[in-house]
């Protein structure tokens, strides 16, 4: 079945009968690309931080892809990639399983596979359409004040002074005239956003009420909609 | 491969990192100090937006908005005449690159773009077909420097003679568009030249100086535990090696040693002696540059101070 809504990542995961030829049409792998030429001598492997410190094996992962076994797409092998690039840089054959990798993960996120990630750096869009600048997402912030402690928090909080001190602008907001939210409109990127909100939303209602069922089996009137109070919603981002 | 001598000194549009600016502004600053040091013609420019590049390795945005989004900069970088994007971070550095190539060699995408840039009425953003030269137009501020390293041996102040210092060269550097580095991409040299032409003496070679600083864009955030496993492992390598100084080139990887170094050392159970900072502030350094007021070194973690008294400079 087609998707409600469009996945704005047409360019990245072009519809083909294999998962090889999606890989070799995507805008994310060169046009170059080797991945037919592969001959699983496993340097990409051998480079690869993610393979030293975890399961995952970008060798494997080239093979499965030639042999278009979609399972992949369920592996959480995908997500254990660095996005380092060394691979990329050591095949000997032109191939480049880092940007294989990243058609990977666009094709499980059509299949509302590791949305729960994106929503972790969701902020970002709307930050960048408002500031034409980037920032860590909130999520990110709090998990950098519990690692990076007192001093960190408090030079964020002088950020303005020191930046002036150092004859810059006292906040990175760039003077982009709304352009770029025009063109995150244009692309239909809020799209893309909108339909990963309500899918993880679909599904945590789901994951709810799954529960609901189990605990409440001997119940009655328990199942409605009523108890959405409890859904805990997404966890509020601080700006 | 990229030639030394090919690297301009003119019409850069100093490209602003959006982690720079909220990290470690002291680069900025500390570059343009050294470039008006050093008379390059340069230009910031606020209508410039972020690469994107965060959102895109985190898998939130798609190759389309990445390429309008780039393709809006390179409308920027030449409206105002500076059209050579010279970027502070590596992941701006291979975004622009990339981008720039895509929309010279696919008509799909290059029209798509300039169809969602005339319905949105940006009709001036039109991007045609090699405006921007893929291999020309884009350098990272460390090829500028280098560019000038005999430049900057003649300027500087201070004399580091003796301070072991280490590079860590930034993957989207020399591992995306790996045939267009200046030097071996097996083995890149840039900032230990720009550090010996400061008087540090480069540590050319240590184990696993290729590996990536762990940052991994979303993994230090979704996968702590790996990720700081792999930082520790080349600060190991660089205790090891007796490193006294880690200059960097990307503010993702400098945010992965400095801010992380105490992480590390707290919850493994480790010590280092080493400290951290961009080659740019090292230079503005030796060049004279105050370390509060042009090189920011209070917004860094792990402590300058002791490098600095030893160094003579506070
Ligand atoms: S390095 Fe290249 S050729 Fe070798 S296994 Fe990996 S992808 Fe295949
Ligand atoms: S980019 Fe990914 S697959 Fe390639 S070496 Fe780095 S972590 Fe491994």
């Amino acid at each position: 079945m087609m998707p409600l809504m469009p996945h704005v990542n047409g360019y990245d995961t072009p519809e083909c009968k294999t998962l090889a030829e999606t890989a070799k049409k995507s805008i994310r792998t060169p046009t170059s690309l080797g991945l037919d030429r592969c001959i699983q001598c496993g340097a990409c492997t051998a480079s690869c931080p993610a393979a030293r410190f975890t399961d995952y094996n970008p060798r494997q992962l080239v093979k499965k892809v030639q042999e278009n076994d979609r399972s992949v797409l369920e592996s959480e092998m995908i997500w254990a990639c660095f996005y380092c690039y060394s691979c990329n840089l050591r095949c000997p054959r032109n191939n480049s399983p880092v940007t294989i990798v990243q058609v990977l993960r666009q094709m499980a996120i059509n299949e509302g596979i590791g949305l729960e990630r994106l929503e972790y750096f969701m902020e970002i869009g709307e930050v960048l359409a408002e500031n034409g600048a980037s920032k860590v997402p909130g999520p990110g912030v709090r998990n950098m004040e519990k690692d990076l402690g007192e001093h960190w928090i408090g030079f964020k909080r002088n950020l303005e002074s020191i930046r002036a001190e150092l004859g810059l602008g006292p906040k990175d907001v760039r003077n982009t005239n709304g352009e770029v939210r025009a063109i995150l409109e244009g692309t239909g990127y809020f799209e893309r956003e909108k339909w990963i909100k309500g899918k993880l939303q679909e599904k945590r209602l789901h994951e709810f009420l799954n529960v609901r069922c189990e605990k409440n089996e001997d119940k009655s009137g328990e199942f409605g909609f009523e108890t959405d109070r409890e859904y805990p919603g997404q966890e509020a981002f601080i700006v | 491969m990229k030639l030394i001598e090919n690297i301009p000194d003119r019409k850069l549009l100093l490209f602003k990192s959006c982690m720079v600016s909220h990290e470690y502004p002291g680069v900025e600053s500390a570059t343009r100090y050294v470039f008006d040091r050093l008379g390059i013609d340069y230009l910031v420019n606020d209508e410039q937006s972020c690469c994107t590049g965060i959102g895109h390795y985190t898998d939130l945005f798609e190759g389309l908005t990445t390429a309008a989004i780039a393709a809006r900069n390179f409308a920027v970088a030449r409206r105002c005449g500076y059209p050579n994007i010279t970027c502070l971070c590596s992941t701006c550095y291979a975004v622009n690159k990339e981008a720039c190539e895509l929309l010279n060699t696919n008509d799909e995408v290059r029209d798509k773009v300039n169809s969602v840039f005339r319905e949105q009425g940006l009709d001036d953003l039109v991007y045609e077909k090699g405006d921007m030269n893929p291999r020309t137009n884009f350098y990272h501020a460390v090829e500028i420097l280098l560019s000038k390293a005999d430049r900057i041996r003649e300027e500087k102040q201070l004399d580091f003679a003796g301070t072991r210092a280490a590079a860590h060269h930034a993957c989207h550097y020399y591992k995306v568009k790996y045939l267009d580095v200046v030097g071996n991409p097996e083995n890149p040299q840039l900032i230990d030249t720009i550090a010996a032409a400061c008087g540090a003496f480069p540590v050319r070679w240590y184990e696993d100086r290729t590996l990536t600083c762990g940052m991994g864009f979303s993994q230090l955030h979704l996968n702590k535990n790996t990720s700081l496993q792999v930082t520790k492992t080349k600060l190991d390598s660089l205790q090891r090696a007796g490193v006294e100084l880690m200059l960097h080139m990307c503010p993702n990887c400098h945010i992965q040693y400095d801010r992380y170094q105490p992480v590390i050392e707290r919850e493994f159970g480790v010590e280092y002696d080493m400290v951290h900072m961009n080659i740019a502030q090292f230079v503005a350094l030796s060049m004279g540059a105050d370390p509060y007021k042009v090189c920011g070194f209070q917004t860094h973690s792990v402590p300058l101070e002791g490098f600095l008294e030893k160094a003579g400079i506070i």
